[in-house]
């Protein structure tokens, strides 16, 4: 017995090992050499190490953004109180969120092996953060779950999202593509479906976006750092002026925390660490990711003749370039209103985070103007912007509190927001 | 050899644009080390090509390393003429 407890302690319980394990196990499968077996799995496991570090250089960012705003608005700042944090959980449940990733995927393969949805779920940061994001709803529903059962339930519910998630979309992404060899894997389907619908109804396809001639100079929205430290600099420095003028004992006490330094330096300074911190978890995810994906691919090919690939989501930006810019613009124009009226209605700080605005509105926006055009497009960012901003203030608030709303804050998008409610009712239905 | 695959954040779409020109180059028996990257890290490495999008090419004008351009990140023949227009 004492040796099952000291692998359940030391491997299952170090969720750095067993990922480490994992990915060993693929690499051998694929039959690599030597040294890609060990660089493979050495990179894996420091990436997922990685993770943790730069997630708390994003909270330290939050905690100064969340009450400068909420001072903005005149609101009590609770937000950030009475919760575990990514690194926490991460040490206390990412073992079984690896699990849940790699068995999810085995249960996605076996789905698109006997019945006729061929789709492969490839995306592989998107399935990393849909798990973690998910098993925070879930624990925050309940602590005590037995660690199999968790593993378990996170899993099938992986496993049947990543199948028909795409089969979901593939109607509209074959008007996109023009043909069928390849599928939407990414959790920004639920905006995509709905731009593509309201693209419809209220947009004019005959003002095809790519007809009209976009000012140069827009590449830089591409490149996701800038974007970031651009968006929340701005937003910081706004704040900061506000609460400048505005004075008063709640102000002056945030301003208090810069301490000798100027106070709208220290705020720039913190959106630049918030940009670090992302720019951080990226790095360790796409360490880890960029070991495991292959091993999936490799064996999903083996296993499911016919197999589609569920591909993130720049895969249908060149099909319509400019559609990817009024997207982005569509939702940034949308989270700008949504910030202001969510702090004023219903007190909640939206911290708007331009990966999911840029990636997820663009290709709303691509989708939308497949159906409706340049307005189809605008809409299709307009309503992402509507869905994250508004979901985000619901599941900070209600369904991830008490778990890791810190990281629901900057990397939970579309389609969780819309799945996290029907995950907490199953997380009560069965523990 | 080493080649880098680059897109906008640098996680899914190079990954697959690394997978399949990987594919690709044991197709056409060249040994190669590709690895796959953000563009704004993409500015501060030095291989001897990148393989991005036409968009993103405009963003790393004037990088020392060849840009090769491929727009179907998933077309294995389009990355293989492109390969091989720029590797000979």
């Amino acid at each position: 017995m004492e040796i099952i407890q000291w692998i359940a302690t030391n491997i299952f319980g170090v969720p750095a090992i067993l990922l480490g394990l994992i990915v060993l196990l693929g690499l051998l499968l694929q039959k690599k050499s030597t040294s890609q077996v060990i660089t493979g799995t050495f990179k894996a496991m420091i990436g997922f190490l990685i993770i943790s570090a730069g997630s708390s250089i994003i909270t330290g960012a939050l905690t100064v953004f969340e009450p400068m705003w909420a001072e903005v608005f005149g609101l009590e700042s609770n937000t950030f109180s009475n919760y575990m944090g990514q690194e926490a959980f991460t040490t206390k449940y990412g073992a079984a969120v690896t699990l849940a990733m790699f068995i999810g995927f085995l249960i996605n393969v076996l789905l698109a092996r006997f019945t006729k949805f061929k789709y492969i779920y490839l995306t592989g940061h998107m399935m990393f953060w849909t798990t973690m994001v998910f098993a925070g709803v879930v624990v925050d529903t309940k602590t005590d779950i037995p660690f199999w059962g968790f593993v378990i339930f996170l899993s099938i519910i992986m496993g049947i999202y990543w199948t028909f998630q795409p089969a979901i979309v593939q109607p509209f992404m074959r008007k996109v593509t023009g043909n069928d060899n390849i599928a939407l894997g990414h959790t920004s389907a639920f905006a995509a479906v709905l731009a593509a619908l309201l693209g419809k109804w209220l947009g004019n396809k005959e003002n095809d976006s790519e007809k009209i001639k976009m000012p140069k100079g827009l590449e830089f929205l591409r490149d996701s750092n800038v974007i970031t430290a651009l968006t929340m600099g701005l937003l910081f420095c706004v704040g900061a002026v506000i609460l400048l003028i505005k004075g008063g004992t709640g102000a002056e006490k945030i301003i208090a925390n810069s301490g000798d330094q100027n106070f709208i330096i220290y705020s720039i300074i913190q959106s630049f660490t918030f940009a670090a911190g992302i720019a951080v978890v990226l790095l360790g995810v796409k360490m880890f990711i960029g070991e495991m994906v292959p091993a999936f691919n490799g064996i999903a090919t083996k296993l499911v003749p016919g197999a589609k690939p569920a591909l993130d989501c720049p895969v249908v930006f060149p099909y319509a370039p400019n559609a990817v810019i009024l997207g982005f613009l569509g939702a940034f124009a949308g989270a700008l209103i949504w910030l202001v009226v969510l702090g004023y209605s219903v007190a909640y700080v939206f911290v708007p985070t331009m990966i999911v605005l840029f990636f997820h509105g663009a290709t709303a926006g691509v989708f939308g103007n497949s159906t409706g055009g340049v307005r189809g497009a605008l809409i299709g960012g307009f309503i992402t912007a509507t869905i994250v901003s508004w979901g985000q203030y619901i599941m900070v608030t209600f369904l991830i509190g008490s778990t890791i709303p810190d990281t629901a804050m900057w990397a939970a998008d579309t389609d969780m927001f819309i799945l996290s409610a029907f995950i907490k009712f199953l997380a009560q239905l069965f523990f | 050899m080493k080649i880098l695959c680059v897109c906008g954040l640098g996680q899914g779409t190079s990954l697959i644009l690394r997978m399949n020109t990987e594919t690709v180059l044991r197709q056409l028996g060249i040994q190669a080390d590709v690895e796959n990257t953000d563009v704004s890290s993409a500015k501060g490495e030095k291989p001897d090509f990148i393989l991005t999008s036409n968009e993103l090419a405009q963003t790393l004008e004037g990088h020392p390393s060849k840009i090769i351009i491929v727009n179907n990140y998933f077309d294995l023949e389009e990355i293989k003429t492109a390969l091989q227009t720029h590797l000979n």
